[in-house]
């Protein structure tokens, strides 16, 4: 079997695995873990976009989040206006708000950038706690906004069992995972590799490094807000400390880190590493040893750094790799 | 009209206090050209070590500087040498250490919550504290006693810290390591020997930030993150790098904050905090005392 063949196969094997999932495992606990999975795998990817492909530090992505999820609500609850039409806008919006955010802040050095992109967060954060009326919206402030479970149904994206979520995100994530890839051997991912690693060197040969990010940052934040759009209609409620929080970005971004920013596989590694090790420690240890998981996160996210600094993904795809060597047939060694 | 009066002077005091939080991040970012995005956390460690100096010898809280401001010398100093420098070697060519703002990001969660497994998460204060609450009446207004020891502590560090720097010869060596690494290694100053120390000097900096803060401030395994963003703006506003402008970027903080609330709620001042902080970032990055160095 070829090499192209085996990987044919083992992501159309991936593939039915995940899809059948949920009929295998019938517990909504499981279920719903995976589902953040998904989620976090879904962010991260989105992330990576801006903080892999375009090389910066950005710490304030949940402000993203929070302006699809706040978006979608407001005109759902006010309007009746369905959440799939609340992804678009709300992505249009974050789109927006993210090419501002980034107009300014993509000049800067890296340190600077990752604080400018905290304010950004921070600042939303306390905006959004502190107005209770946009003009016509109701935004509620510190309260939040809760999506009474009424109309369930596609249209509106609202379901009683966890099944229809878990495939929902299941096909965002493999679109994004295939948009990442899609970019990554087009024009515009060389670019925006050129332009991350030598900024000086890609402008002399012509290369828009600042539109080019400007364009990632545009559609990194796009996406990130439609996964707000699906978390505020899985859990049916949202307040500023759950969507637009500081740790939010910070986990999306270190999950991205440990997993490896810049490659496809890295995020989504790292979610699916980083991520169980959370939600466990925090249902077995929470009550005993509280906040283990972020020590967790911490002491690996250090070790990590100091001896993989392109991530965990490195090593695995060596190995992967080397694995798909003995496996198949290589046509260049058979002379 | 009065209470402006009475509410700018608490806010410098304030302010000074902050200052002296911002200064260790300030040293550290000079002379690394990091962020130490941990600096909250080794504030709350300076804090705590405070508390327990106190709380098991009984001494005032200002004694205790005895020990606290050597215990986090060679906590900071080690750390530095044992976690952050690893990380310095390997990225000597890179021209932009990011990875070591993620490694001190990773510092500040395992510091964080370590000391919330260990301590758990009440808060605490000191007892028999004779500054609590203390307030020095001036012609009606009524000055907070801790806020003004903090004050003095705030502005007895920035001189010794900047007399250290100008007039001993590892000040010296300190300077000319921020200003060209490459040259003052070529000059025979041991580069890592030098972040060991400012990154002493700055954690240092944040114990003597902590005992200032005890007597009036709860002590709590997440204290650190109110003041490390604080920390930032203030280092931004007044450049980073520059002692008087981590002061004077604290005063304005802290006026802000105390002057703010009677125009507008709390919560809205704290808006004003980030919108000038991006200000500056925007159109003065290298604050208000800054140098522009390109790095």
């Amino acid at each position: 079997m070829t090499r192209e063949n085996f990987q044919k196969l083992s992501a159309a094997l991936l593939l039915i695995v995940s899809f059948g999932l949920p009929l295998v495992l019938r517990s909504p606990t499981y279920l719903h873990i995976l589902i953040l999975l998904y989620l976090y795998a879904y962010l991260t990817t989105s992330w990576n976009l801006v903080g892999g492909f375009a090389g910066v530090l950005p710490l304030g992505h949940a402000a993203f989040f929070g302006i699809g999820a706040y978006t979608s609500t407001v005109l759902f609850l006010q309007y009746g206006i369905s959440p799939w039409i609340g992804m678009v806008l709300g992505g249009i919006m974050a789109s927006i708000v993210g090419v501002i955010i980034g107009l300014p802040t993509f000049k800067m050095r890296g340190a600077y950038f990752a604080l400018a992109t905290i304010a950004f967060g921070e600042g939303m954060r306390v905006m959004v706690e502190n107005i209770d009326y946009l003009g016509p919206f109701n935004l509620n402030g510190p309260r939040g906004l809760q999506i009474p479970p009424l109309n369930v149904g596609l249209a509106n994206l609202m379901f009683v069992n966890k099944e229809p979520y878990y495939y929902i995100i299941l096909i965002m994530l493999i679109a994004v995972l295939m948009l990442t890839y899609t970019i990554s051997c087009s024009k515009l991912g060389y670019y925006l590799n050129a332009g991350g690693e030598e900024p000086e060197a890609a402008k002399a040969l012509g290369v828009n490094v600042a539109r080019c990010k400007l364009i990632a940052m545009a559609m990194s934040s796009f996406l990130t807000a439609l996964a707000g759009v699906f978390y505020a209609q899985l859990t049916l409620f949202i307040h500023p400390k759950s969507v637009i929080s500081l740790d939010l970005s910070f986990e999306i971004a270190f999950i991205a880190l440990i997993g490896g920013r810049g490659s496809i596989a890295g995020p989504v590694l790292g979610a699916l590493l980083l991520r169980p090790v959370s939600d466990f420690s925090r249902i077995y240890f929470g009550h005993i040893l509280p906040g283990l998981h972020l020590i967790i996160f911490g002491t690996v996210l250090i070790l990590v750094m100091i001896f993989q600094p392109r991530g965990l993904q490195e090593p695995l795809t060596k190995a992967y790799h080397r694995l798909l060597d003995r496996l198949t047939e290589n046509p260049t060694e058979k002379e | 009209m009065w209470f402006i009066v009475e509410d700018l002077i608490n806010g410098i005091l304030m302010g000074a206090i902050y200052g002296l939080t911002a200064l260790g991040l300030t040293v550290i970012f000079g002379v690394l050209k990091v962020i130490n995005f941990a600096h909250g956390s080794l504030l709350m460690v300076g804090m705590f070590v405070a508390y327990w100096a106190v709380t098991l010898s009984g001494l005032h809280p200002y004694l205790a500087l005895i020990l606290v401001i050597p215990i986090m010398f060679f906590f900071g100093y080690y750390l530095q040498d044992i976690v952050i420098k690893p990380i310095f070697k390997a990225e000597k060519d890179v021209r932009e250490p990011i990875t070591v703002i993620i490694v001190t990001t990773g510092l500040w969660y395992i510091l964080d919550n370590l000391t919330l497994l260990i301590f758990g998460p009440q808060y605490r204060n000191i007892q028999d504290n004779p500054l609590r609450g203390k307030m020095l009446e001036i012609g009606g207004m009524f000055i907070s006693v801790p806020k003004l020891w903090g004050f003095s502590a705030a502005i007895l560090t920035a001189l010794a810290i900047y007399w250290f720097l100008q007039r001993t010869r590892m000040g010296r060596a300190i300077r000319a390591t921020s200003l060209d690494r490459d040259a003052a290694s070529l000059m025979g100053i041991k580069q890592y020997k030098v972040y060991n120390i400012a990154f002493g000097i700055g954690t240092a900096a944040a114990g003597i930030a902590g005992v200032t803060l005890v007597p009036f401030y709860n002590v709590f395994p997440s204290v650190g993150v109110l003041f490390d963003i604080k920390g930032f703006i203030i280092v931004v506003l007044g450049g980073l790098g520059s002692i008087s402008g981590a002061i004077l970027g604290g005063m304005i903080i802290g006026v802000i904050e105390s002057v703010g609330p009677q125009f507008m709620t709390a919560t809205w001042t704290e808006g004003i905090v980030y919108a000038l902080f991006l200000l500056v970032l925007f159109v003065k990055p290298s604050g208000l005392f800054g140098v522009r160095y390109d790095w």
